[in-house]
């Protein structure tokens, strides 16, 4: 019996020490899932972090150019140049009018034309003149336009029109078949003199040749339109103006610009002045002279060219100034805006003399040409996407590919020089993004956001600036509602409510935390904005008395005397408190008017009658704008998404206060509440300080309320009674509409990438102080 | 049980009112449970009582009765009447506040706040609304002083309390808890978590304090009761079975349960 008591004893101990193999292999396998869990966390995070910079990174690289093969026309005095949609077949014109085609591939030559005009035969009294040649005096072409302007020495035009047909040979090789036809043929002005420039554009009134011919000495500049009118039958029918000069008074003519649209001329005098004629009716006058370098240099200016969209104009002197001038609506001396020239750039140029501005298309990047190097350089934000050497014989014309992919320069030597240009992103740049920018139109430098509009030749405005701004205004009014709200529910009901109602209180906030924010944006935008819009200062008045009645309240509880206090149980006191805020808050419900009558009465604009309205009251006199949706709102209703989690994670917090300290504080006289604000806030103050963090964070990313409850106007301004836009509704509005890759679609991204600083910067500062704080309040 | 310390006895101080705290009828429920069976003695001025008795007798029950701490667990309700100087507990004139200021309290488990030593220990005259330094200086100097703590702790008064050992922060309790002149003070089992070198200090400290306040210790060390109280009160399941001078409580009970007890029978 007892041998085999001791022998059980035996047998149990040894089994009692032994592991199963189970546990060991649950307790390994558990660890290595845990552990990849954390690992695919950390790479999540990262990845996530790494697809943003890979999507923002390109916006900062610079352009790459590359050299393309090179044409040589073996014409030695050529002047201007075009070539086809995708650059395979380009032509050059020389000073007599030939053009000469070659294949870019390889050079060789597949066609030549050549300008042969002669006068018409006149027979006169029997005598008959024979035709004789007119020699060219003046080429342009318009590359993009595929067409090449002739001046003859008798004061004619000769329009030729370029164009290529595709053929397909047998082998189905496609081929290109260049051909030129006459377009028009006619004399611009009366003067029969050599034509020393032309030009023809076509505005929307129809076409307009200019031409510029020496008269008395000195040069003359005529016009003459030619408008098409289809007629009912479908035939077009086209009437020739009478020829008009132009800056008829301008005597030392020195250069002229026209821009495509033929809506202005800027002439340019030998002074360096700039003389600005506009179209109006049917000629055009003068609208407004400058000197781009300023008033007190009479420097000439040795380049010029208009910019795609033709509102600005790149000036380039002789002693490394190069500025940009462009249309923008300006005070004048009477008090009226109206739209002038005024300098919206001064950039930092090539050393040397200027000697050409060559504008892309489809974006607002010119080549300017000075001291023998090249630059090419992004209007908006001045920001250079390329400089490298100028080729060595003089440079005639450059010409950009429509898609801004290529450009070359034709050489007097009749060389072309082409490259291939990558620059996906001109219009970005570090000021693009975070600088204050002179756009086209704008009358001052300012940090905007616009990215689309109706028209390609619209500067896309990609300030995040005011995104950030509207970020943090947001955040800003919905915590200022939402954290003394959270924060003082929160020790309210950890440490003065009756714990069956917390058992309610909590859960209830808890369902209120997983409401979603589209409905919370949809009762904003639909329900709160006009209840706030129509009652404002009743509402104004309801929440400035909450403070003071509860302040009261309390003023009154301390005067009763102690055996009616004793009456209302500890964690009960919200009974005797609840009524006397209602009241009160119903007193200035009711007062509301009387207030806004009494303080907030305007002179109404329209009917000229006196009114009572605090919105009218707040545009007259403090000049800034009232909406509707307003950051009030947003702020009000964004505070309601923030509030149950700052609530839950506050609460949890002051709950897990030790009891020992708070009876320890109680033993030692203190009151509840000193018990509350001395002991155990510092206590929690780590769990707090997360609370309030996680709010940020909620309030920082919040999305569809700012969406819907706002009008997403990026606008910079403190004022509580209008809009904003945030960061992350930006990206929820925008995102739809941005193609991938392109600028718009990376600068959302960069945006998202702010988003993550700022609350990454912000976060890791509360983290710093919660860490310290902790120190200092360690519980062991 | 070891008798390395010999403690001279304490002279009973008959000078102060006999029935500075006075309990009359006095019975306690949790709530249905009755914690507290009808009792009825009184506590001389400026003596010490020690209250002894098993576990969950109703010791701590009575204890924290008599600066009404109670009051913070639901559902409790007495019979019965306490009076200070005559005056009673339940006085509906009577701020609570008040009443913990004149009767402090050191927990059987110390809890020092998570703040200084100095902020600890002037944390009741803080809340009174005191915050002249200089008094706030010599109110920390001599209370700790007095808690036999001052020449451990005089150099680091800035560090947090928390930074202590387990002797040193119940004896900043003590400090704490005098440091606002209360008359009574109440000590649960101050001495249960400590080494005999540290209980002797807080020993040696009652029989000092004992000039100045009236003492009410729970105690499970009859050595302890012997030693420093002038009176003891045996309890047994919620009664009180016999309350009398120590000494005759431990050479003569009255009560076969007392003298059970004491001698080690049960408990
Ligand atoms: N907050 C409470 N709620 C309900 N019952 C309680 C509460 N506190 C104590 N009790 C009960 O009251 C009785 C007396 O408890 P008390 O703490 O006074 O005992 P004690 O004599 O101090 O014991 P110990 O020596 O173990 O500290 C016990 O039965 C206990 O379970
Ligand atoms: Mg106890």
């Amino acid at each position: 019996m007892e041998e085999n008591q001791s022998k059980s004893t035996e047998q149990l101990s040894e089994s009692r020490f032994q592991v199963s193999r189970s546990t060991l292999l649950i307790d390994s396998w558990m660890g290595r899932i845990i552990r990849l869990g954390g690992i695919s966390v950390v790479v999540a995070v990262f990845g996530m972090l790494g697809f943003l910079v890979s999507q923002i990174f390109p916006l900062f690289s610079k352009a790459k150019v590359e050299p393309l093969t090179l044409v040589d026309f073996t014409q030695a005095s050529s002047v201007a140049w075009g070539e086809d949609e995708y650059g395979e077949l380009p032509f050059s014109c020389d000073t007599k009018g030939n053009i000469t085609f070659r294949k870019a591939k390889d050079g060789s030559l597949v066609k030549t034309w050549t300008a042969d005009f002669k006068t018409t035969p006149i027979t006169l009294e029997g005598q008959t003149t024979p035709a004789v040649s007119i020699p060219v005096t003046a080429i342009k072409t318009y590359p993009r336009d595929g067409l090449v302007l002739l001046g003859l020495a008798d004061g004619s035009v000769r329009e030729l029109k370029i164009s290529y047909k595709i053929t397909f040979a047998k082998n189905g090789i496609r081929e290109l078949e260049p051909t030129v036809d006459l377009q028009y043929a006619g004399k611009i002005g009366e003067l029969n003199g050599p034509i020393l420039e032309a030009w023809s554009v076509k505005g929307p009134e129809g076409k307009l040749y200019l031409s510029r011919q020496q008269k008395d000495g000195h040069d003359v500049i005529t016009g003459r339109r030619l408008v098409e009118r289809k007629g009912l039958s479908g035939k077009a029918k086209v009437t020739v103006s009478e020829p008009f000069p132009i800056a008829a008074d301008v005597t030392d003519l020195e250069r002229v610009l026209v821009p495509s649209t033929a809506d202005s001329i800027l002439v340019i005098r030998k002074t360096g002045e700039v003389r600005v004629y506009d179209n109006s009716e049917n000629t055009f006058s003068l609208m407004q002279s400058f000197k781009p370098f300023g008033e007190a240099k009479n420097q000439t200016i040795a380049a010029a060219g208009f910019i795609f969209g033709n509102v600005s104009v790149v000036f380039q002197g002789n002693q490394n100034e190069e500025v940009v001038w462009s249309l923008y609506p300006q005070k004048q001396a009477d008090g009226q805006l109206l739209r002038r020239w005024g300098k919206i750039h001064d950039c930092e140029t090539l050393a040397g003399v200027g000697q050409g501005i060559f504008p892309a298309a489809g974006n607002k990047c010119y080549l300017s040409v000075a001291g023998g190097r090249m630059q090419i350089r992004n209007m908006t934000n001045e920001s250079i996407r390329w400089e490298g050497a100028a080729p060595a014989s003089p440079i005639q014309q450059v010409v950009f590919s429509r898609n801004y992919n290529r450009f070359s320069v034709l050489c007097e030597d009749g060389k072309l020089y082409r490259w291939s240009i990558t620059d996906h992103h001109p219009e970005a740049s570090w000021s693009t993004f975070f600088g204050k920018i002179w756009y086209e139109g704008a009358e001052a430098p300012d940090y905007t956001w616009q990215s689309s509009s109706g028209s390609d030749e619209f500067e896309a405005k990609y300030s995040l600036v005011p995104l950030i701004y509207g970020t943090v205004k947001g955040t800003f009014y919905a915590l200022l509602f939402a954290i003394p709200i959270a924060l003082l529910a929160a020790i309210y009901v950890s440490h003065f409510l009756r714990p069956e109602w917390k058992n309610v209180i909590k859960p209830l906030m808890e369902i209120m935390a997983s409401l979603p924010s589209v409905v919370l944006g949809f009762l904003a935008g639909l329900w709160l904005a006009p209840l706030v819009d129509t009652h404002l200062i009743p509402i104004l008045c309801v929440i400035a008395i909450l403070a003071p009645s509860a302040l009261l309240a309390g003023y009154v509880w301390s005067k009763l005397p102690q055996p009616v206090r004793r009456r209302v149980g500890a964690g009960w006191e919200f009974a005797y408190l609840f009524p006397f805020i209602v009241l009160c808050a119903y007193g200035a419900w009711q007062m509301g008017p009387l207030i806004e009558s009494t303080f907030f009465t305007v002179k109404d604009l329209a009917s000229g009658q006196n009114i009572s309205d605090f919105r009218e009251w707040w545009r007259q006199s403090t000049g800034l704008s009232y909406d509707a949706r307003n950051s009030l709102v947003v702020g009000f209703v964004m505070g309601f998404a923030v509030i149950p989690i700052v609530f839950t994670i506050a609460e949890d917090a002051l709950s897990n206060v030790p009891n020992s300290l708070i009876s320890g504080s109680l033993a030692l006289g203190a009151s509840r509440w000193q018990t509350v604000w001395t002991v155990v806030v510092p206590t929690a103050i780590s769990g707090i300080l997360s609370a309030i963090m996680i709010g940020f964070g909620r309030a920082v990313g919040e999305t569809m309320i700012v969406v819907m409850a706002t009008g997403n106007t990026a606008v910079m301004e403190a004022n509580p009674f209008n809009g904003m836009r945030t960061l992350s509704a930006n990206i929820a509005v925008e995102l739809p509409e941005a193609a991938a890759g392109e600028t718009h679609f990376r600068a959302l991204f960069l945006g998202a990438c702010c988003l993550f600083a700022l609350t990454f910067i912000v976060n890791t500062f509360a983290e710093i102080l919660r860490q310290r704080l902790r120190e200092r309040f360690k519980m062991n | 049980m070891s008798n390395a310390r010999i403690q001279p006895r304490p002279v009973a101080d008959t000078t102060g009112r006999p029935d500075f705290i006075s309990i009359k009828n006095f019975g306690f429920w949790y709530g249905d449970k009755k914690a507290l069976e009808s009792m009825t003695f009184d506590i001389p001025e400026r003596q010490v009582v020690a209250f002894i008795g098993p576990s969950g007798c109703g010791k701590s029950t009575l204890l924290r009765n008599l600066n009404r701490m109670n009051d913070l667990v639901d559902g409790i309700s007495h019979e019965g009447d306490i009076a200070i100087k005559g005056q009673s507990i339940y006085d509906p004139g009577l701020e609570v506040i008040s009443l913990r200021r004149r009767v402090g309290m050191v927990f059987q488990k110390s809890n020092p706040f998570p703040k200084s030593i100095y902020e600890n220990v002037v944390f009741a005259l803080r809340v009174m609304g005191v915050n002249n330094r200089a008094v706030l200086d010599e109110a920390c100097e001599t209370s700790l002083r007095k808690a036999a703590l001052w020449d451990e702790v005089k150099d680091r008064l800035n560090d947090n309390a928390l930074g202590l050992s387990g002797g040193q922060m119940q004896r900043l309790c003590i400090a704490r808890a005098i440091a606002n002149r209360p008359e009574i003070l109440l000590m649960d089992e101050p001495c249960s978590a400590l080494d005999p070198i540290a209980t002797g200090k807080i020993e040696e400290l009652i029989h000092e304090l004992k000039t100045q306040f009236t003492i009410v210790i729970v105690t499970h060390s009859m050595q302890q009761a012997a030693r420093v109280s002038d009176r003891t009160a045996f309890f047994y399941l919620g009664k009180l079975i016999e309350y009398d001078t120590t000494e005759k409580i431990f050479m003569n009970p009255g009560q076969a349960q007392t003298e059970a007890y004491i001698s080690g029978r049960f408990g």
